[in-house]
């Protein structure tokens, strides 16, 4: 979705370009443009020096190489665990029954592990191997599990659920075999399965869908931050810098500001579609459950309301930042900005950790400030349906029109004020004008 | 060459309970370099920022050849503000082309004119500098060309001789006077009374936002009482000049007296007044200095 937009834009610009040059080159007029034709050049130039200024930067590059090293190591590592799990050592003081063999098999299936058996000549060199951790769980003719040290019942690692199950298990066939049943009801028994379990809730199992969630909201934050404060400090360096008056004698402030909050979404839209291409590549090529079930549905809608929270975020920032001349003033201004953003994704992370979201969280979903975080919960959650996300997303474009008009004036008004930083009673007035 | 004309027109701005511009009218024509004057508060600079819209006005309008300015108009003027602003951490080619394309310029037509004019300015080894890199007099250099790049039909430059060397100096009046004659309407503002009257062919003098006076050097120079300066040897106070009727003392510099004749007062007596004296060395009919013109007008 991402990618598209990013194509639409740069579709719709470069046939714009290309239409001003035929035009041009039709009148023999080799310079000059004016109306919708220079405005669109002067929003397209406004944000190329941007892409290319902050390109150069070593803050995006190193960044964006800095994500995709967790991202891929997000992805990558648990598949490196799952693929290198090491089997579990059991020693075997005695013989042990091909039946009480397959149960404790089973029981290692069971808690998604696999088994192997060590013979010890004896109940001492068993001790031994268990004291050196050599071997997990000895098994002393059939009857009798020794491990190191205790087990407490709620322990929920992998060893732990494995003595458990395979306890259990050896339980079981100890009492059939007490039954005096036939050999072959025997191992029927042994090879029993658990019977399926269904819900009454639709869906499926959240794990990989609650880590695209989090992953998602942690992208939507660190990006949202990240290219808002961007656009803040930008604005504060031409007003500082008093490029602006230059900028200004030829473009009109909405050219200027609607160049630089284009150029720098184009940043984040690039590199978000980055993180994501790659993301899904690597996710593809080592087997990831990123693909699995609802995720990719997950990847989407965080994508869209990466684009929707940057539209409703970045004017408010610029509007921020055209009252500011100082470093010390942006840290000010930036703080209270910063707040519903932080907000929105503590209360959503601790929803999608939970998987039980309150109904005034659904509330927050369709509210601009918030919803950039609380949607794709939702999404995730399979808690929304389309029309409902729907709807939140044309709330939040009327908001963000309505913010992108208020914001503008600010900053027609701020930009030009020099000489200590701007009051918002003082150009919130006489904003609209 | 068709003559041009930036018009302003009752300009008024008001801050709160302060007046900067009050009703202020005066046109620049084409042709020449036109000084812009007037004490610091003035309104130089708001007058300066009105003709760029950057300050909104409660009354009046800027018109260049009697139409209304807009957007397509300013794109044709090159404006130097007071406060410099540059890209600091652009290259300054970069930043050039850029404020080229901004007025309009294509990518090659802009690429062209930056060499041009930074070869012209002398800081062609600097293309490729970042601005912050360069010195004080190398940024105003780059501010200019950034003003003069696209070719403008109007130049207003606010304060452009601060904190220059002579050679600067020279260097951006032979600039102005250059656009001048190549048809464009220049207009600066300085403190610099010597070098306006150098520089310029015209001059507008505003105080408190009002027009004070405006015209050509010449005619300002001209006007008014007569001056005449007056050397007698052996009297370096000028004590035979005091109480001559009708004959006022300006300034007194080294024996030489500046004197201020009234209309009726006889230029002949005061020879006669002098040779009484003493043996006069000095006897020279002198026209208006622009710094005498500038206070006069303001009081």
């Amino acid at each position: 979705m991402t990618g598209g937009l990013i194509a639409a834009v740069v579709a719709v610009f470069l046939a714009l370009r290309f239409r001003s040059r035929l035009r041009r080159r039709a009148t023999g007029q080799p310079t000059q443009h004016v109306g919708l034709d220079s405005v669109t050049s002067d929003v397209g130039l406004v944000a190329l020096r941007e892409v290319k200024e902050r390109f150069r930067g070593r803050i995006f590059r190193v960044g964006t190489l800095l994500i995709l090293a967790v991202v891929a190591a997000a992805i990558v590592i648990p598949t490196l665990d799952r693929g290198k799990a090491e089997p579990l050592r059991v020693g075997l003081v005695g013989s042990l029954s091909a039946p009480a063999r397959a149960a404790v098999v089973a029981a290692a299936h069971g808690v998604g592990t696999t088994v192997q058996f060590v013979p010890e000549a004896s109940e001492a060199a068993a001790h031994t191997q268990l004291r050196s951790g050599d071997i997990g769980l000895a098994i002393v003719e059939d009857r009798q599990l020794i491990v190191d040290k205790p087990i407490a019942t709620t322990d929920t690692s992998t060893s732990a659920q494995f003595v458990f199950a395979a306890a259990n298990n050896l339980g079981v066939l100890a009492a059939v075999e007490a039954a005096h049943l036939t050999p072959a009801q025997s191992s029927q028994l042994a090879a029993a399965k658990a019977l399926p379990v269904s819900s009454l809730q639709p869906g499926k199992a959240k794990g990989a869908v609650q880590g695209v969630s989090i992953i998602g909201l942690i992208l939507i934050f660190v990006m949202l931050s990240q290219y808002n404060t961007w656009i803040l400090i930008g604005v504060m360096e031409e007003k500082s810098s008093r490029v602006i008056e230059v900028l200004l004698s030829a473009v009109r402030p909405i050219q200027l500001l609607t160049g630089k909050v284009l150029g720098i979404g184009l940043m984040a839209f690039g590199q978000a579609t980055l993180i994501v291409v790659v993301a899904l590549a690597l996710a593809k090529s080592v087997g990831s459950d990123l693909l699995h079930g609802t995720a990719p549905v997950v990847l989407v809608s965080t994508l869209a309301w990466l684009v929707l929270g940057y539209a409703f975020y970045c004017w408010v920032y610029a509007a921020a930042g055209s009252m500011a001349e100082r470093q010390d003033q942006v840290q000010t201004l930036a703080f209270p900005l910063s707040l519903p953003l932080i907000f929105g994704y503590v209360v959503s992370l601790t929803a999608a950790s939970s998987g039980n979201p309150a109904d005034w969280f659904k509330v927050l979903a369709y509210l601009p400030p918030t919803a950039p975080f609380a949607m794709p919960v939702l999404v995730g959650l399979d808690a929304v349906t389309w029309w409902e996300f729907l709807a939140s997303a044309v709330i939040s474009v009327l908001c963000t029109v309505a913010v992108a008009r208020l914001a503008t004036g600010i900053y027609r008004r701020a930009i030009l004020r020099t000489g200590g930083r701007v009051k918002l009673r003082d150009v919130l007035g006489r904003a609209a004008g | 060459m068709v003559s041009s004309f930036l018009e302003l027109d009752g300009l008024t701005r008001r801050f709160g309970p302060l007046t900067a511009l009050d009703n202020l009218s005066f046109s620049v024509p084409s042709g020449q370099v036109v000084g812009f004057l007037g004490p610091n508060g003035a309104g130089k600079t708001t007058t300066m920022r009105a003709v760029f819209g950057l300050t909104d006005l409660n009354a009046g309008v800027v018109k260049w050849n009697g139409v209304p300015v807009g957007q397509a108009e300013r794109r044709q003027f090159g404006y130097m503000p007071e406060e410099r602003g540059l890209y600091p951490a652009m290259r300054v080619s970069e930043e050039l082309e850029y404020l080229g394309r901004l007025h309009g310029m294509g990518g090659a037509a802009a690429r062209a004119a930056t060499a041009t004019w930074l070869e012209r300015l002398g800081i062609a080894d600097r293309a490729e500098s970042k601005v912050d890199a360069l010195s004080h007099g190398n940024q105003q250099r780059v501010q200019l060309a950034a003003a003069l790049l696209h070719g403008p039909d109007v130049l207003i430059l606010d304060e452009p001789l601060a904190g220059l060397d002579p050679s600067g100096i020279d260097a951006i009046g032979e600039v102005l006077g250059e656009q001048a004659r190549s048809g464009c309407c220049v207009l600066f503002s300085s403190h610099q009374l010597d070098q306006v009257e150098d520089l310029c062919e015209s001059v507008t003098i505003i105080d408190h936002g009002r027009l004070v006076v405006t015209g050509t050097v010449d005619d300002l120079a001209s006007s008014g009482p007569r001056r005449l300066v007056v050397r007698v040897e052996g009297d370096r106070d000028a004590a035979w000049a005091r109480g001559l009727a009708g004959v006022s003392i300006s300034e007194v510099d080294g024996g030489a007296a500046r004197l201020v004749l009234e209309p009726e007062v006889d230029s002949e007596s005061v020879l006669r007044a002098a040779m009484a004296a003493g043996r006069v060395n000095e006897f020279v009919f002198e026209r208006r200095r622009l710094s005498e013109v500038f206070r006069e007008a303001l009081g």
